[in-house]
C-alpha cells in the first residue's frame, strides 16, 4: 500500500520537485498552494504524512497545523526557511511532529518521511507500567484505570521509548535518535516541546510530573510504576 | 608639590652647616610628606582642585573679611579721631575760660601775704572746680624755676596725673596753653584723659602753673560701643556673604552638575536622558542647549542605528527568500547527480560541477545569514556546562579523515582532567572545525596540535600548524570577512571566506577572543579563549604563550594577568552580575 504524502506550500517549483522526489521513492503526493484550502484537501486526500510550509498565504502554517491536529493524528512536518525564530518552537507546540530547514536533500526529506511513517515494530502481547499508566503496545493505547488517553503517534513512541527501559535516564540525544530517527544531532527543543505536550495529556499534574520524569542536567526517565 | 623646607635654607651657610641643614630639611620634608599636617593638606589641594564650590566659598569669605576689616578699622579710626579732636578743642577752651576767671579772680583779690594768697588760691581753684565743666580736676603747681614761697604750696583738687617735666617746661617756657594726653589712675588703668596747662599770676607770689584734667572715659566708651556694633555688623554681614556665595554657586554649579551627570548617562547609552529646565535664564538656556544637542545625537544614532537595522533586515530576508528556490534547485541537482550516469560525458560532468556548486552556495548562504544574524545582535549564546575535551574530540574526530587525505596529522594535547566551561557546543565546535579546515588547508601536509590549556578563569585551545604561516599583516587580516591570505593559492578544501569571521563572532558571544599569529614559512597559530562562566570576559589566556616570543610588539596586557593574581573564580562571577 503507498502512503499518501500531502504537501502544502505556495512555492509551486518546491511542491512539484517534492512531489517528483517523493513519487521517485513510491510516494503518492497531494498539492496544496495555500493555507485557506489546507483542510479541505487534507479531508478529500486523507493523507499519511503532511508537509507543511510554515510562511502560507491566506492562513499560517501554524494555524494549519493546530486545525489539522484537531482533526487527526497525522504526522506533520514542517518546512521552514528560518530555524532560529519562535516560530518553530510555536509549530511544535501547535502538534507538529518535526521541522526540516530549508534547503534540504531530497535524500533527508525521503528519510525523514519514513521515519515518521515507520510503524514501531510492536510485539503483540506487549503491556507496559509507566507511573500510574498501562500502554497496551500492540493496540496502540494508553491508559490510566480504564480511561484511556489519546496520543498521537509520536506522543506513543516516545512514551514507550521511555517505558521499555524505566531503569535508564535518556538524554534528549538518544530519545531524538530513538522516536525521531535522527542520526546526528539536532535540535533538542524538539524533545522538550513533545515531552511537554505529552505531559500535558498524561499527568495529573504537569507541573509537578510523575510519569515522564526530568532528571536535570541529564534528560527523562520513566517514573515508578505505582500499581 | 609645595617645598617647605627649600627656601629656609641660608645661603651664607658653611659647608658641614649646610650638610646638616640639608639633612635637617630632608627629614623636614619626610615628616612633612609622611605626616598628617601634609596629608590633610593634600587632601585640602585636591578638595580646592576639585570643588569649585569650596573656592568660590573660600574666596569669598577670605576677601569679605579682608575688606570688612579694613573698613571697620577706618571707621573706628575716623570716629575715634573725630572724636578725640572735638574733646580736646573743647577742653582747650575749657581750660582757657577757667584760667581766664582764675586770673581774674587773683587779680580782683586783695590779698597781699602768701598766707592770703594761699586761702584766696585755694578758695578760687576749689570754686573752679566745682563750678563743673567736664575737668575732673584741677592741678597748682609752683614752677620749680621760682624760688619757692614757703606757706604757698601746691595743692590739687579732684583727679591728680603725673604732670611729665615736658609739659611743665613747655608751660612755663611759653605762658601759653599746653595739653598733653595722659592716663587716669595708676598706670595701665586704661583711662585717658587729657592734661591742659597754663601760667596764672596770683598776685604777691609770682607765677604758677595751673592745670586741669579732663577724662575722656565717655569717648572711649562711645568709641567701644560703636566698634563693637560694626563688628556685630561685620560678622553678620560676612554670615550673609558665606551664605549668598553657598546660594549662588548652588545656583549656578547645580545645573552644572546636573548637566555633568545627563552628559555621563548619554555617554554611557542612556540616550534618553534629558536636563531639565526651567526659567528663561542663562543657565536654562544652558539646560535647552544641553537637551537639543542629546536630541540631534539620538536622531543621529537612531538614523545609523535604523539604517544598519533595515540593511541587516535586508541581508537576513534576501538569505530567506534565496532558500526556497535554492531548495528546489538543490533537488533537482540531487536528482540529475544521481542520474548522471545514464548521461553522455559532457552533461555528467555539468551535472557534477552543478552538483558542488550548489553545495558551495548553500554554505555560503548559510554563513551570511549566521553573519547578518551577529551583525543584527540576533545571535543567542545557548550555553551549557561542559568538558571543553568532548567537543575538541569530535571536532578533531570530523576533522580527521580531511586531514588523512591531505596528509596532515593531527595530535591532540589536552589536560588530564576535565576542563568544564560554560559552552555553547554547537558553536565552540562550529569554530574548531573552522580552525582545524583553516590549519588543513595550510599545513602543506605537517603536523597539526591541538592543544587544550586551564586554569581557574579560562580554557583556552589553540590550533598550532606548521605550514605557510602567515605576517603579522596577515594575522590582523584574517578574520576580516571574504580576506584571502593568498590569492594565487588553490583552494582545495573550499570554504565561504566567512569561517573565521564567524569563528571570532561566536568566540566574543561566549566573552571569548580567538588570535592568530604566526610567522611566514613557520607555522601559524590559532588560539580560542573562553571563560569558564558564562558573562565573564576573558582578560587573560591560560596559553601557550607562544606568542610573547614570537611577536615581541604585542603589549602584555593583552595576555592579561597571571591566573594567580587574579581573584577567586567564584567571587568574580558575582561581582560581575
Amino acid at each position: 500500500m503507498t502512503s499518501t504524502i500531502l504537501v502544502v506550500d505556495d512555492d509551486p517549483a518546491i511542491s512539484e520537485m517534492i512531489g517528483i522526489v517523493l513519487a521517485s521513492e513510491g510516494f503518492e503526493a497531494a498539492f496544496c498552494p495555500d493555507g485557506e484550502h489546507a483542510i479541505e484537501v487534507f479531508n478529500e486526500a486523507n493523507p499519511d504524512l503532511v508537509l507543511l510550509d510554515l510562511m502560507l498565504p491566506g492562513k499560517d502554517g501554524i494555524e494549519v497545523c493546530r486545525e489539522i491536529r484537531r482533526l487527526a493524528d497525522t504526522p506533520v512536518v514542517m518546512l521552514t526557511a528560518r530555524s532560529d525564530t519562535v516560530d518553530v518552537v510555536r509549530g511544535l507546540e501547535a502538534g507538529a511532529d518535526d521541522y526540516m530547514v530549508k534547503p534540504f536533500k531530497p535524500q533527508e526529506l525521503v528519510a525523514r518521511v519514513r521515519a515518521r511513517l515507520r510503524r514501531q515494530d510492536h510485539d503483540a502481547s506487549e503491556r507496559l507500567q509507566i507511573g500510574d499508566l498501562t500502554i497496551d503496545v500492540a493496540g496502540h493505547r494508553v491508559m490510566r484505570g480504564s480511561e484511556t488517553i489519546a496520543l498521537t503517534p509520536l506522543e506513543f513512541d516516545l512514551v514507550v521509548a521511555l517505558a521499555r527501559k524505566p531503569w535508564q535516564v535518556f538524554s534528549r540525544e538518544a530519545l531524538l535518535e530513538q522516536v525521531w530517527g535522527y542520526r546526528h544531532q539536532a535540535d533538542t527543543r524538539l524533545v522538550n516541546v513533545h515531552v511537554q505536550r505529552l505531559r500535558a495529556k498524561i499527568e495529573r499534574d504537569a507541573e509537578h510530573p510523575e510519569v515522564v520524569v526530568t532528571v536535570r542536567g541529564v534528560g527523562y526517565r520513566a517514573g515508578t510504576p505505582t500499581s | 608639590m609645595i617645598d617647605p623646607g627649600a627656601s629656609a635654607a641660608p645661603a651664607e651657610a658653611s659647608a658641614p652647616g649646610r650638610r646638616r641643614l640639608a639633612t635637617l630639611t630632608a627629614g623636614l620634608r619626610r615628616w612633612w610628606r609622611r605626616g598628617a599636617l601634609g596629608q590633610r593638606w593634600r587632601r585640602l589641594r585636591t578638595a580646592w582642585g576639585r570643588s569649585l564650590r569650596l573656592r568660590v566659598l573660600a574666596v569669598t569669605t577670605i576677601v569679605g573679611i579682608l575688606a570688612l576689616l579694613l573698613i571697620s578699622a577706618y571707621l573706628s579710626e575716623r570716629v575715634r579721631d573725630t572724636l578725640y579732636e572735638q574733646r580736646v578743642d573743647e577742653a582747650l577752651s575749657d581750660a582757657a575760660t577757667r584760667t581766664g576767671l582764675v586770673q581774674q579772680q587773683f587779680d580782683a583779690s586783695t590779698a597781699s601775704t602768701p598766707a592770703l594768697v594761699q586761702t584766696v588760691a585755694n578758695d578760687i581753684v576749689r570754686r573752679t572746680q566745682s563750678s563743673g565743666s567736664g575737668a575732673v580736676g584741677t592741678l597748682l603747681r609752683r614752677s620749680p624755676t621760682e624760688t619757692p614761697v614757703t606757706s604757698l604750696i601746691t595743692f590739687t583738687v579732684g583727679t591728680s596725673v603725673d604732670l611729665s617735666p615736658d609739659l611743665r617746661e613747655a608751660v612755663r617756657e611759653t605762658g601759653t596753653q599746653h595739653w598733653q594726653a595722659v592716663e587716669l589712675g595708676p598706670t595701665g588703668s586704661g583711662r585717658p584723659g587729657i592734661v591742659v596747662g597754663s601760667v596764672v599770676a596770683p598776685p604777691v607770689v609770682g607765677p604758677y602753673e595751673l592745670y586741669f584734667v579732663y577724662s575722656l572715659e565717655p569717648e572711649e566708651a562711645t568709641v567701644v560701643l560703636i566698634q563693637q556694633t560694626l563688628a556685630l555688623a561685620a560678622l553678620v554681614l560676612l554670615g550673609l556673604l558665606a551664605a549668598m556665595a553657598l546660594y549662588l554657586t548652588r545656583q549656578v554649579l547645580g545645573p552644572v552638575q546636573l548637566a555633568a551627570r545627563t552628559a555621563e548617562r548619554l555617554a554611557s547609552g542612556h540616550l534618553d536622558e534629558r536636563m531639565t529646565t526651567k526659567g528663561r535664564d542663562e543657565l536654562a538656556l544652558l539646560g535647552r542647549s544641553f537637551n537639543e544637542m542629546a536630541d540631534s545625537l539620538q536622531e543621529q544614532f537612531e538614523r545609523l542605528a535604523g539604517l544598519s537595522v533595515v540593511q541587516q533586515q535586508f541581508v537576513s530576508d534576501v538569505s530567506h527568500e534565496l532558500r526556497t528556490p535554492l531548495t528546489t534547485i538543490r533537488m533537482a541537482s540531487e536528482m540529475i547527480y544521481d542520474a548522471r550516469g545514464d548521461f553522455d560525458a559532457v552533461t555528467r560532468r555539468s551535472a557534477e560541477l552543478l552538483h558542488t556548486q550548489v553545495d558551495r552556495f548553500e554554505a555560503l548562504l548559510a554563513d551570511l545569514l549566521e553573519i547578518s544574524r551577529f551583525d543584527a545582535g540576533a545571535a543567542i549564546l545557548d550555553v551549557e556546562h561542559l568538558d571543553v575535551r568532548t567537543v575538541v574530540r569530535r571536532a578533531v574526530d570530523l576533522a580527521a579523515p580531511l586531514a588523512e587525505r591531505t596528509g596532515a596529522h593531527l595530535v591532540v594535547e589536552q589536560p588530564e582532567e576535565a576542563c568544564r566551561a560554560d559552552i555553547d557546543p554547537r558553536r565552540v565546535e562550529r569554530v574548531l572545525r573552522n580552525l582545524l579546515a583553516n590549519a588543513i588547508e595550510h599545513a602543506e601536509a605537517r603536523g597539526i596540535e591541538v592543544v587544550v590549556r586551564a586554569d581557574s578563569r579560562a580554557v583556552s585551545i589553540s590550533v598550532v600548524d606548521h605550514g605557510v604561516g602567515m605576517t603579522a599583516r596577515q594575522s590582523e587580516q584574517v578574520f576580516d570577512r571574504f580576506w584571502r591570505g593568498d590569492p594565487s593559492r588553490a583552494r582545495t578544501i573550499g570554504g565561504t571566506g566567512l569561517g573565521l569571521a564567524i569563528a571570532l563572532e561566536d568566540a566574543r558571544l561566549h566573552g571569548g577572543d580567538l588570535e592568530a599569529w604566526g610567522s611566514p614559512g613557520v607555522g601559524a597559530t590559532f588560539r580560542l579563549t573562553l571563560p569558564r562562566r558564562a558573562g565573564v570576559k576573558v582578560t587573560h589566556s591560560p596559553g601557550p604563550l607562544e606568542r610573547e616570543e614570537e611577536v615581541p610588539e604585542v603589549p602584555n596586557q593583552l595576555l592579561g594577568p597571571s591566573p594567580a593574581s587574579v581573584p577567586d573564580l567564584d567571587v568574580t562571577h558575582q561581582e560581575t552580575r
